[in-house]
């Protein structure tokens, strides 16, 4: 069996589970199960959802915030202060959500199923001059995020601005942006750290969710060996990601000093506060207006918080 | 100003329909030009929003990228019509008469095949998007401000549709010229004699300049 | 049968397609789809009854590309670069350059034709597409050379030459695109893009200079301009320095302090006040219609054949040959200068067939990080380097070097998008003509990418500046 994967960008970080698992299904086969993994050769980063729903591609991985209206269950995972604190946790409430049979149903009418997620921390702003440490200078500051988050700032009088990410650092540079909200990874590889003058080490808002999928049919074609093998080796391609992305993490620090960027403190009062005006409004409109469109609003996003305390209460 | 060629007209049923469709094929080339005008009026009002007013564009790339396909796809059979596809005319120029038609029958022939099979594809990557019980029939929204993608897909269906009646109506004009033997067809792109150009150029130039 | 095989083999038609006259952006487009069912049917060994499947899944597939790619803020820069051409020709720009330029520079030998050179690098400041400047410099210069006894093919080829300098001097779709797909800074792009430019036109003006001393019965100098002619004829020019100006104060604010926004934002503010001056000078709803059907015309044109091609790309992304020919490149075993000059050199004879937007699309996401592996990787430092240039510096050099043979691929045979144009708008010239009088351009080129490729600095030395 041979099948072929639509990622895009380049290998990354972000792109690790995957180069792991081909590793892992074609070790384990003896070489007659094998991945071509293929960085935007197959299909456009939009549009891996309709690849896989037409058949072009047995394999791809997507961002939920790039298309809400293909994948409305699993935006709950987008929504601002969640309170996920690491990656460990990310995955196990995007597990979470992708075992619910709405996520299911919903992959279904791609003729898609869930793989696993690409865990990644919590977005971060970096920017440009004085840092703003306080609610208040959120007013009128121009930031890039998109999704739950662009909600979030625009919650506290932000200005989300929409640049392509890889626009984002000219868009610093030339001030179109003052802040650019992304994880450490995407600071690194869209060059954004080296205009910024601050990060905010601990403002936290949420992060964005980005699944691989399979084809259904080609999943099911799978001989029972072939699919023991795929099944057996995620575990192992998501530990692979956690090692490799906790290794990045770690080196961040000595980034930040590297760059001369200081990383910004912001207060309990102050995150607090910024949690109430854009944390719990935003999700209940999201939990409302799921609600109104026929969707378990209510039962994902309880989902995710019940998730979150067993996993604490487990480790 | 690009190339354009001269399409002949007469009284035929061929030559009526062509005209027809020639009026819708222009509107939809109006379009595209007054979206690419659009496109401008946009960026302008962003920036001064965002410099003179610090109120950017909502939703700015979003709004280009659902204007793009009306810009660059919309008016595709106008250009068809007037011949202003790009081609290598190296070789099919030294041919007369007869073998010129069949050939750019057999040429124009393969761009149907492609026009109907790109209808159904790109009917299907609409189709896709669109869903009629969910709320404004959406199943594929953009990244910023969740607008429905639908609409902008459904141009090109559309666009490629007109396309493929107009390859049909230049089929039908390349038939007859095969059949009659012509040297001037109606309702196909034909290439101008140097006098007529020249006739022309003199006629713009002294419009404006 | 290998699905490399199947990609040669589709290639191949793809040219029999072209060469036998079909509409580029369709043959591209069909090659594609044949590509993919080919390819997908070959992946159930084709199996009589999994025909239909393949043929579904192809197309489908196919189906996606026009819309998806063609739906991109990036390439919306392509319909406002033209826009601008077509509203300074009405904004009476192209004419008041050109007449300044006869009027400064027409007494040296081969002037006419030397002022046209400086006329559309003029006119590149404010024209974003190397079309559409070779469409209006058609217009305007070619009647008034033939007037002086040019021999009109050459006459042509000076338009069709002229018109690429546009992608090299801002602002430049084609730069921007590049930019996009190898994301690096747009800027800094822009702003390398400034002095080759120039430099190519002063390169193309000694080469006409050259053959005006040496051929018989080429066109005349024109003498006789009073210096009071020759000032009064800068005042209506003018308008092109607000313009570049304004431009470049969006891309990198010489004044110190923030540019003003996005490139993207700055070509439009820049077409929009060609727009008022355009209105200014009396320009009515009827020709602004013509100039908004004549932009949707070119830009109708130039994105069939970019999504026509992405579909023959797509193509090629399942039949994996691009990745064929970079595991081929980077096993080489000769000097890394080397490869970059057959690299280049292979982009000539790609670009004789393709359309330079697609062959950039088709080849950097394969050749870009050969080459930055070549200079020793994208974070490398100047010290540490090949090319003794840091990451980002390659990647600008390597990105005007490109551009440079995509713009010299706009005016070689058999497909040189300039040459169709030039021919298109003055059909008495056929398309031999005008690549016959375009031919002595490729040796300008020619020397222009061997200084390019010896002296990096005459490319790095401005974006250096800007940090
Ligand atoms: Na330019
Ligand atoms: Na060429």
């Amino acid at each position: 069996t041979e099948w072929n994967v639509s990622l895009w960008g380049k290998r990354r970080a972000f792109t690790e589970h995957v180069h792991k698992l081909a590793e892992l299904v074609e070790e384990k086969s003896g070489g007659a199960f094998t991945m071509n993994i293929s960085y935007g050769g197959l299909s456009s980063n939009r549009e891996n959802l309709d690849g896989i729903s037409i058949g072009a591609f047995e394999m791809a991985q997507f961002c939920a915030g790039y298309h809400p209206d293909k994948n409305r269950a699993i935006t709950v995972l987008e929504l601002p202060f969640l309170g996920v604190s690491n990656l460990a946790e990310e995955v196990a409430v995007s597990h979470a959500v992708y075992d619910h049979p709405a996520v299911a149903e919903e992959m279904a009418q791609w003729n898609a199923k869930m793989v696993m997620t690409s865990p990644m921390p919590q977005y971060n702003l970096v920017g440009t001059g004085e840092p703003r440490d306080e609610l208040a200078e959120f007013d009128g500051m121009r930031v890039r995020a998109t999704g739950g988050l662009g909600e979030a700032f625009a919650a506290v009088g932000g200005v989300p601005t929409s640049v392509t990410s890889s626009e984002a650092y000219q868009a610093m540079e030339s001030g179109v942006v003052d802040t650019v909200a992304f994880a450490q990874h995407a600071h690194l590889s869209f060059g954004t750290i080296n205009q910024a003058d601050w990060w905010t080490a601990n403002l936290n808002p949420g992060t964005v969710n980005c699944p691989v999928v399979v084809n259904i049919d080609a999943y099911e074609g799978l001989s029972d060996e072939e699919r023991e093998i795929f099944d057996s080796s995620v575990p192992e391609a998501i530990d692979h990601y956690l090692a490799n992305y906790g290794e990045l993490l770690d080196r961040w620090n000595a980034v930040l000093e590297e760059k001369g960027v200081t990383a910004v403190e912001i207060s309990e009062e102050e995150l607090a506060k910024f949690e109430e005006v854009a944390g719990g409004p935003i999700q209940q409109a999201w939990i409302e207006e799921m609600n109104a469109q026929g969707m378990p609003g209510q039962e994902l996003f309880d989902l995710v918080m019940t998730t979150l305390e067993e996993h604490r209460a487990s480790n | 100003m690009a190339g354009s060629a001269k399409v002949l007209e007469d009284d035929s049923l061929l030559s009526r329909l062509d005209r027809k469709l020639a009026k819708l094929e222009w509107l939809f080339a109006l379009i595209s030009g007054l979206f690419a005008f659009g496109l401008m009026v946009l960026a302008v009002v962003s920036v001064t929003g965002r410099n003179g007013f610090n109120e950017p564009l909502p939703g700015y790339v979003d709004w280009i990228e659902a204007f793009m396909p009306l810009i660059a796809i919309l008016g595709i059979s106008y250009v068809q019509r007037v011949g202003g596809h790009i081609r290598m005319d190296i070789l099919i120029g030294q041919l007369r008469g007869r073998l010129l038609w069949i050939a750019e029958f057999l040429t124009t022939f393969a761009v149907l095949l492609l026009m109907l099979a790109l209808v159904w594809g790109t009917w299907a990557h609409f189709d896709r998007s669109f869903d009629f019980s969910a709320p404004l029939w959406s199943r594929d929204s953009s990244i910023d401000i969740g607008l429905p993608i639908w609409p902008a897909k459904l141009v090109v269906p559309v666009a490629f549709s007109v396309m493929s009646l107009r390859v049909v109506l230049q089929l039908w004009g390349y038939a007859r010229a095969i059949v009659t033997g012509t040297t001037h067809p109606v309702a196909v792109p034909l290439i101008q004699s140097a006098a007529e150009i020249a006739a022309e150029e003199a006629e713009m130039l002294s419009r404006r300049d | 049968m290998d699905p490399i095989d199947i990609g040669l083999w589709v290639t191949g038609g793809l040219l029999v397609m072209v060469v036998l006259g079909m509409r580029v952006a369709f043959a591209a487009a069909l090659a594609g789809v044949v590509g993919l069912i080919w390819i997908f049917w070959e992946k159930k060994d084709f199996a009589a009854d999994e025909f239909t499947w393949a043929l579904t899944v192809a197309i489908k597939t196919a189906g996606q590309v026009p819309h998806g790619k063609v739906a991109s803020q990036a390439l919306s820069l392509i319909p406002t670069f033209i826009l601008i051409g077509y509203l300074a020709y009405y904004a009476g720009l192209t004419r008041a350059l050109f007449e300044a330029a006869k009027r400064w520079i027409a007494w040296v030998p081969g002037g006419l034709a030397v002022s046209t050179v400086f006329a559309t690098a003029g006119f590149a400041a404010v024209s974003g597409a190397s079309v559409a400047t070779a469409a209006v410099f058609a217009r305007i210069a070619i009647p008034e050379m033939l007037k002086v006894g040019y021999d009109k093919r050459f006459a042509a080829g000076v338009v069709a030459a002229g018109g690429t300098l546009a992608s090299l001097i801002p602002p430049s779709a084609i730069l921007v695109i590049y930019a996009i797909i190898v994301e690096q800074d747009v800027g800094k792009l822009l702003l390398a893009g400034f002095i080759p430019g120039v430099f190519s036109a002063f390169i193309y003006a000694i080469l006409i200079i050259t053959l005006a001393l040496t051929l018989k019965n080429f066109g005349p100098p024109v003498t006789g301009f009073t210096w009071r002619q020759r000032f009064t004829a800068l005042p209506p020019a003018l308008p092109i320095v607000a313009v570049v100006v304004i431009i470049i104060c969006f891309v990198y604010n010489p004044f110190g302090g923030d540019a003003w926004g996005t490139p993207t934002e700055g070509g439009a503010i820049g077409a929009f006040i060609v727009f008022l001056m355009a209105l200014y000078r009396g320009m009515r709803w009827t020709e602004l219609k013509d100039a908004l059907v004549e932009t949707a015309k070119l830009s109708i044109m130039i994105f069939s054949i970019i999504w026509g091609v992405l579909i023959y790309v797509r193509f090629l992304g399942f039949a994996d040959l691009p990745s064929a020919f970079s595991d081929w490149i980077t096993a080489l075993e000769y000097s890394p200068m080397l490869i970059l000059v057959c690299i280049l050199l292979a982009y000539a004879v790609l670009g004789m067939f393709m359309d330079a937007i697609g062959m950039l699309l088709l080849t950097l996401p394969v050749v870009y990080p050969a080459v930055m592996a070549l200079n020793g990787g994208e974070y490398v430092t100047a010290a540490e380097s090949t090319f003794g240039m840091s990451g980002p510096m390659c990647a600008v050099w390597f990105g005007i070097l490109v551009v440079k043979m995509a713009e010299f691929c706009l005016i070689t045979p058999p497909i040189g998008l300039n040459c169709f144009v030039v021919a298109g708008v003055r059909p008495d010239l056929s398309v031999q003509d005008v690549f016959r009088g375009v031919t002595p351009f490729f040796i300008a080129d020619g020397i222009t990418i061997a200084l390019l490729v010896a002296f990096p600095a005459i490319v790095l030395w401005l974006p250096s500046l800007a940090g």
